[in-house]
């Protein structure tokens, strides 16, 4: 169940950057980093499919929806 | 590690732990921590022991089995679960300023079976039949969160009882009290934190 | 994983353990230093609470009422009546017992008890409640039999 397979990922410039900073940022490998976000998107996903909404909320308690995945 | 004998017992932890697996362990514990609830209540310095509603949604929790963010662990001998974990990567990050917004295992829920907590079987004056149910699960979390690349990093709301315990014992960092998880304290590992844990020091 | 084999390490640990509670989430940390409750009260907290669920959940559908309605009707947050109905360790504030015991026509002291607002001392209370919480169930017609329950329940609730 934990073997893994390798994928090979095509990435704009600018999203190498992005990936690059995020990595430093949350000091993760650039796998761990894909693999965090594919387990939010996922997360996220669920949730919205089953009829619940995501919020943002700013700092004075405005609440504004995201986006619908 | 067996109670009676203090000799290290060989047990499986599984990560994978089906869903009506861990409702049966949970059903099977309750009367006995009710049980034993009930008696520490009748003794005089233990106010503190009267279990309330218990409620873990487990229809929601069906739907989280799937999802790559969440992990369920079991901790097995004798062919029964003796604990069991409930742990999430994705929903919580670190609160320590010094790693603000970095990813951390978070865990969720974890519990021994009644008999092998030590209060407990006291209270029923019965024996203690594991001991390091707890710890083997709390080890494994932070194991995981090396392996995910976290480093080791981990979190936790504990409950007003155990706050000496994570802090004095395993040596997290109390943050702050969460006044969205019942004001319980948000308690926090570092790396190095994590790594002198396993160290044993 | 590589676990710690040191059997020092692990007796040293297995002490820290035995000292304390460590469970995070369940049963055992559902434990209130001040709930000071006597202990002939210990094993029907959770039924008055399913007691005062289902009661309600019955007195709205004998009535024909969906949860807005009574929101409206009884005058209290619509959010706070969807969270009582599901989710059993949610404690309502006050306010929304008083102004639901008042639309309701039922006595407010013993439905702030059944939510767990205050101390349970009155034993054949917790007897009624557990009888009723096993008669009813939450299904959406109001069967004969539930209306039965309810309405001896009712009753046994005005009369003291």
């Amino acid at each position: 169940m934990n073997q893994k397979r390798t994928m090979t990922l095509n990435l704009t410039d600018q999203e190498m950057s992005v990936l690059d900073q995020l990595s430093v940022q949350k000091d993760l490998s650039k796998t761990a980093l894909i693999r965090q976000a594919l387990r939010l998107y996922q997360l996220v996903d669920a949730r919205i499919t089953r009829g619940e909404k995501l919020f943002f909320e700013d700092q004075d308690k405005q609440k504004a929806e995201l986006m619908v995945l | 590690m067996d109670a009676q004998t203090g000799a290290p017992v060989d047990a499986e932890i599984f990560d994978e732990v089906a869903l009506a697996h861990f409702i049966e362990t949970q059903a099977e514990w309750r009367p006995v921590i009710l049980a034993a609830a009930r008696a520490l209540s009748q003794q005089p310095n233990q106010g503190l022991l009267i279990p309330r509603h218990f409620h873990w949604d487990w229809t929601r929790k069906e739907a989280e089995l799937k999802l790559l963010a969440v992990k369920f662990y079991g901790l097995g001998c004798e062919g029964k679960l003796q604990g069991i974990m409930k742990v999430e990567t994705v929903a919580h990050s670190c609160r320590l300023p010094e790693q603000q917004g970095k990813p951390l295992v978070y865990i969720d829920y974890v519990e021994s079976a009644p008999w092998n907590i030590k209060k407990l079987m006291g209270a029923l004056g019965q024996p203690q039949r594991y001991r390091a149910v707890g710890t083997r699960l709390f080890e494994a979390a932070v194991l995981q969160s090396q392996e995910e690349g976290f480093r080791g990093r981990l979190g936790l709301h504990s409950l007003p009882g155990s706050e000496g315990f994570y802090i004095n014992e395993c040596g997290m960092t109390p943050v702050g009290r969460d006044p969205h998880k019942e004001n319980l304290l948000w308690c926090e590992f570092t790396p190095e934190q994590a790594e002198r844990y396993l160290a044993g020091e | 994983m590589k676990f710690n084999k040191d059997r020092n390490w692990l007796t040293k640990r297995a002490e820290q353990e035995d000292r304390h509670f460590i469970s995070v989430g369940g049963l055992i940390s559902r434990i209130d230093p001040e709930w000071q409750a006597d202990v002939s009260s210990v094993p029907n907290v959770e039924t008055t609470k399913t007691a005062f669920v289902r009661l309600l959940q019955l007195a709205r559908r004998e009535r024909r009422l969906s949860l807005e309605q009574l929101a409206q009707k009884a005058d209290v947050d619509l959010g706070e009546l969807v969270k009582i109905e599901s989710d059993e360790s949610f404690k309502p504030t006050p306010r929304t017992i008083h102004q639901l015991a008042e639309f309701l026509k039922l006595p407010a002291k013993k439905l702030m008890a059944l939510a767990g607002l205050l101390k349970i001392k009155d034993f054949g209370l917790q007897q009624a409640s557990v009888r009723f919480a096993a008669r009813s169930e939450p299904v959406e017609d109001v069967s004969p039999e539930e209306h039965a329950a309810f309405e001896e329940y009712v009753k046994f609730l005005n009369e003291q």
